[in-house]
């Protein structure tokens, strides 16, 4: 009995493969710009540049993440985006920015109360309560700002939003205390792989000099991915939330309240939507009624790209995070690299279908090996069954 | 009686698993025209295979099988359908979204649906049978019952000749039972099929059936026209060996203080109100055939039926009726499908162990190091054969993931176990590992519930057996003044509980 690393494993592309997809797409990138003699692709301000753009999308899929691995589905959360969006908007001239932000996060979790209170009470399909939703949702949007755009006038409250929201925040000295936190328990510990991260972060940063600065919407995208994550690793509730996805029948003979623990991935999964909506609010003070439409889906892919089983009982966040950067990176490379965007969806589309191809076949390896049997195998299923 | 040759005769059919496992040590049966034939025996005995062989969904490994005096050789289900086998299973495969006609010509070819012809000669079929449904209801909103006749149909519109049916009576209520036993003596007497007809229920093999084959571990043992039988003589054969490697001490243990108070426990439609007390130290034995209402009893007492009305006291207090309120109160349920219900596949032994763990102790964070040290006395308590506490719960074999799903609710925490059928499937080995470890820990106090259909391994380690049929408790039975026999027929035949001489 030990902790042992199945380096295989860890390092396989089942586990592994988004990192490298991230990893050979950057230097690919990379290495384009600098044979066209454009400025260098792997500077700190364009990484920047793709986790701000990568920001909403990775922190919605977080919670998405939550969301499948309890086995449920979340197709609203775009819209509550943009509901979010709108009544702080339209709010925050009136009452202020944080009373509004406030009424904005309850809005979204009263929706992600109504959508879970459905599917685990009346027992509707996840799909079908959040693909109703997504439309009501809009509708609703559409309503409250009666089809038009939405604008803050007040340039004081107008200041604060926008100081939320586009704030530089330095990341040298962090990072360097990071470095040595994380190095320091790998050595405490004794564990190779975190002193090995922490070094790389250090040598980042010492690379990218201390100027480097990010926009606040990473550093939101970074704590909510820490804490989902440690939540998920080390607490006994997010134990359950895999056990609930895994086997929810098991997980309630085991003493697990199944109902309370969906119910809960489904507002948290509205709240994150809520959160990202207010910082889309945010970025330009204004809220447009189609806003973010269509995000749902890009959020579905990351969580898809991370490794997420659309079945329940796995997942990580950070892959997840992992995978919105590499649907944005996808997306920036074209921009800067102009590559032609109409191969974009295209593109964006195989890279979706090859990472679930690779899941798939990897864990199809793993379960195939045999188990050591004591007792008869019981017969294959009869399939053609009670025909004459 | 017997004038016709043998529709379909095995002889010294044998059935040995990759492994070794020896499911059939050699069968010889008759099968003939115009007859009901019953098949009986235990779990374990070989029913299965015998009806898997006959279907086409297992080969045999020795022996021969002859249809109307030819050699023959079914390696697909295929095959025997088109020599005119028909298998009805006890959980009907249909296509409950498709209509009953769609159904029964789920298996023919040919190119478009709803034809006229088709529609005129299945009506043909279902009308001697008494038209028991509608063409044109789906299926999935016909009774279980009349879904047992929509099998039946198929089978016919297929032309069988020789139906073999498995256990087709076993969730079928009184009324519906009446139906298939017309059908079934119908198409033997009238129109001259085969029957092979598997069951249970001793009433209904007396009733029904000409005659009678038992088997018991892989062989028939019994072989006789029924009417020179009687239900005594059937139990008898059916139980017949003993669980060697449990010892039963001589005299009933004195039981302790009374522990769990169950008053007046019910659920509609699946359990009929009972009360009983289990004590310190005792292993109450729940004895009754699938479909009795044994399950659905440990489900109520767990809370986890939400159907379930009534009340469960542990120590004088009384138990919530949510699962997690009673595994907070210390009640520990080990489900009858350990796949389905039992563990997380995903997770490792570990975190399998360490799921109810918590529920019981409660605490927020994980606790590494001692999941590991809990997973290692589990190994080694339990002899659990795995790599260590990381390996998948999936990768071990079902007596072994059994194990596992047993060790989960071995903590100081567990007050009252509860074991739906834990040795269900599982080899002897393992099995004899759980009976004896149960038997330990009620000496060692813990009060302990146990369904099993396996009754002698009731009789080798309970106190006290509580007998259920049709979803009732129909008595109380001491497992020192009674043997397997009379714990067959009180489960499973009409006899009168007080007859079979099992008072406690």
């Amino acid at each position: 009995m030990s902790a042992k690393i199945d380096w295989r494993r860890t390092f396989g592309l089942r586990e592994a493969g988004v990192y490298y997809a991230l990893l050979i797409l950057l230097f690919v990138l990379a290495a384009i710009a600098s044979s066209r003699g454009l400025p260098p692709y792997l500077s700190a301000e364009n990484l920047g540049n793709i986790a701000y753009q990568a920001s909403l999308i990775g922190i919605m899929g977080v919670a998405m993440t939550v969301m499948l691995i309890t086995g449920a589905f979340d197709l609203s959360v775009a819209s509550v985006a943009a509901l979010a969006a709108a009544v702080l908007v339209g709010l925050a001239g009136s009452i202020g920015f944080v009373p509004a932000a406030l009424a904005a996060l309850c809005t979204a979790a009263a929706i992600g109360l109504i959508n879970g209170a459905i599917v685990q009470f009346i027992g509707i399909n996840a799909f079908i309560v959040t693909l109703g939703t997504l439309t009501a949702v809009r509708g609703l949007v559409l309503i409250l700002t009666g089809g038009r755009s939405l604008m803050v006038e007040n340039p004081a409250i107008l200041g604060h939003m926008l100081a939320f929201e586009s704030t530089r925040i330095s990341l040298f000295w962090p990072a360097l205390v990071l470095t040595i936190v994380i190095a320091g328990a790998g050595i405490m510990r004794r564990a190779p792989l975190p002193i090995a991260a922490g070094l790389i972060i250090g040598a980042l940063a010492l690379l990218a000099g201390p100027t480097v600065a990010v926009a606040a919407p990473v550093i939101y995208l970074a704590l909510f991915t820490f804490v989902m994550w440690a939540v998920l690793r080390f607490t006994v509730i997010g134990r359950r939330l895999y056990a609930v996805g895994g086997n929810a029948e098991a997980a309630r003979l085991s003493g697990v309240n199944v109902h309370a623990y969906k119910l809960a991935a489904f507002v948290l999964s509205s709240v994150a939507a809520g959160f990202a909506g207010i910082l889309f609010g945010c970025r330009l003070g204004a809220i447009n009624p189609t806003a973010l439409q269509g995000s749902e889906l890009t959020v579905i892919a990351a969580a898809i790209l991370g490794g997420t089983s659309l079945f329940g009982g796995a997942g990580s966040v950070v892959k997840t995070v992992v995978g919105a950067l590499l649907l944005f990176t996808l997306t920036n490379g074209f921009n800067v690299l102009n590559l032609g965007a109409n191969y974009q969806g295209l593109i964006e589309g195989v890279v979706v279908v090859a990472a679930a191809a690779i899941y798939t076949v990897g864990g199809n390896r793993r379960r195939s090996r045999k188990p050591v049997a004591d007792t008869a195998p019981e017969a294959p299923p009869v399939v053609e069954g009670a025909t004459a | 009686m017997v004038t016709h040759p043998p529709l379909l005769s095995l002889d010294g059919v044998t059935k040995t698993f990759p492994n070794g496992t020896v499911a059939l040590a050699g069968v010889d049966l008759d099968l003939r025209a115009g007859r009901v034939h019953g098949l009986l025996g235990a779990n374990g005995a070989g029913k299965s295979t015998l009806i898997k062989i006959l279907s086409g969904a297992l080969p045999a490994s020795g022996g021969a099988i002859r249809w109307h005096g030819e050699a023959v050789r079914w390696t697909r289900p295929r095959h025997p359908r088109e020599a005119g086998v028909a298998t009805i299973y006890q959980h009907i495969p249909l296509v409950p979204t498709l209509s009953a006609l769609e159904n029964i010509l789920l298996d023919e070819r040919g190119t478009w649906r709803n034809r006229t012809a088709d529609r005129e000669r299945i009506g043909a079929i279902v009308s001697t049978l008494g038209h028991p449904f509608d063409l044109n209801t789906p299926v999935a909103q016909l009774p279980i019952g009349a879904r047992q006749m929509v099998a039946i149909a198929q089978a016919l519109a297929g032309g069988a000749e020789l139906v073999v049916m498995d256990e087709p009576t076993a969730s079928l209520a009184g009324d519906e039972r009446q139906t298939v036993y017309r059908t079934i003596r119908r198409l033997a007497y009238d129109e001259g099929k085969a029957i092979l007809f598997v069951s249970h229920f001793l009433d209904e093999i007396m009733a029904l059936t000409d005659e009678v084959t038992v088997l018991r571990d892989g062989r028939a043992v019994l072989h006789a026209e029924t009417d020179t039988l009687d239900e005594a003589r059937i139990a008898e054969a059916i139980a017949g060996r003993a669980v060697a490697a449990i010892a039963r001490p001589d005299q009933a243990r004195s039981l302790g203080e009374p522990r769990l108070e169950v008053q007046d426990l019910r659920s509609p439609g699946k359990l009929s109100p009972v009360s009983f007390t289990l004590h310190t130290g005792e292993v109450l034995g729940i004895a009754g055939v699938l479909g009795s209402g044994r399950s659905e009893l440990m489900h109520a007492v767990f809370g986890s039926d939400p159907d379930a009305r009534g009340q469960v006291l542990l120590d004088g207090e009384t138990v919530g009726r949510y699962p997690d309120e009673a595994v907070a109160a210390g009640l520990a349920l080990v489900p009858e499908d350990r796949a389905e219900q039992g563990y997380v596949p995903q997770f490792s032994l570990a975190e399998n162990i360490a799921l109810a763990r918590v529920s019981q102790r409660g605490g927020a964070f994980i606790d590494a190091a001692s999941e590991r040290a809990d997973a290692k006395a589990a190994i080694d308590r339990l002899s659990i054969k795995a790599p260590g506490g990381d390996a998948l719960v999936t990768e071990l074999s079902g007596g072994n993931a059994q194990k596992v799903v047993v060790a989960k609710w071995l903590t100081d925490d567990t007050r009252v176990l509860l074991l739906d059928e834990p040795t269900a499937g599982i080899d002897i080995g393992a099995r004899t590992d759980i009976l004896k470890l149960v038997r330990a820990l009620a000496d060692g106090g813990l009060p302990v519930m146990l369904v099993s259909s396996e009754f002698e391994e009731l009789l080798a380690i309970c106190d006290r057996i509580l007998v259920m049929r049709d979803g009732r408790m129909i008595g109380q039975a001491d497992p020192y003044a009674t043997s397997e026999t009379d714990l067959t027929l009180m489960t499973g035949g009409t006899t009168d509980v007080a007859a079979a001489g099992a008072n406690a």
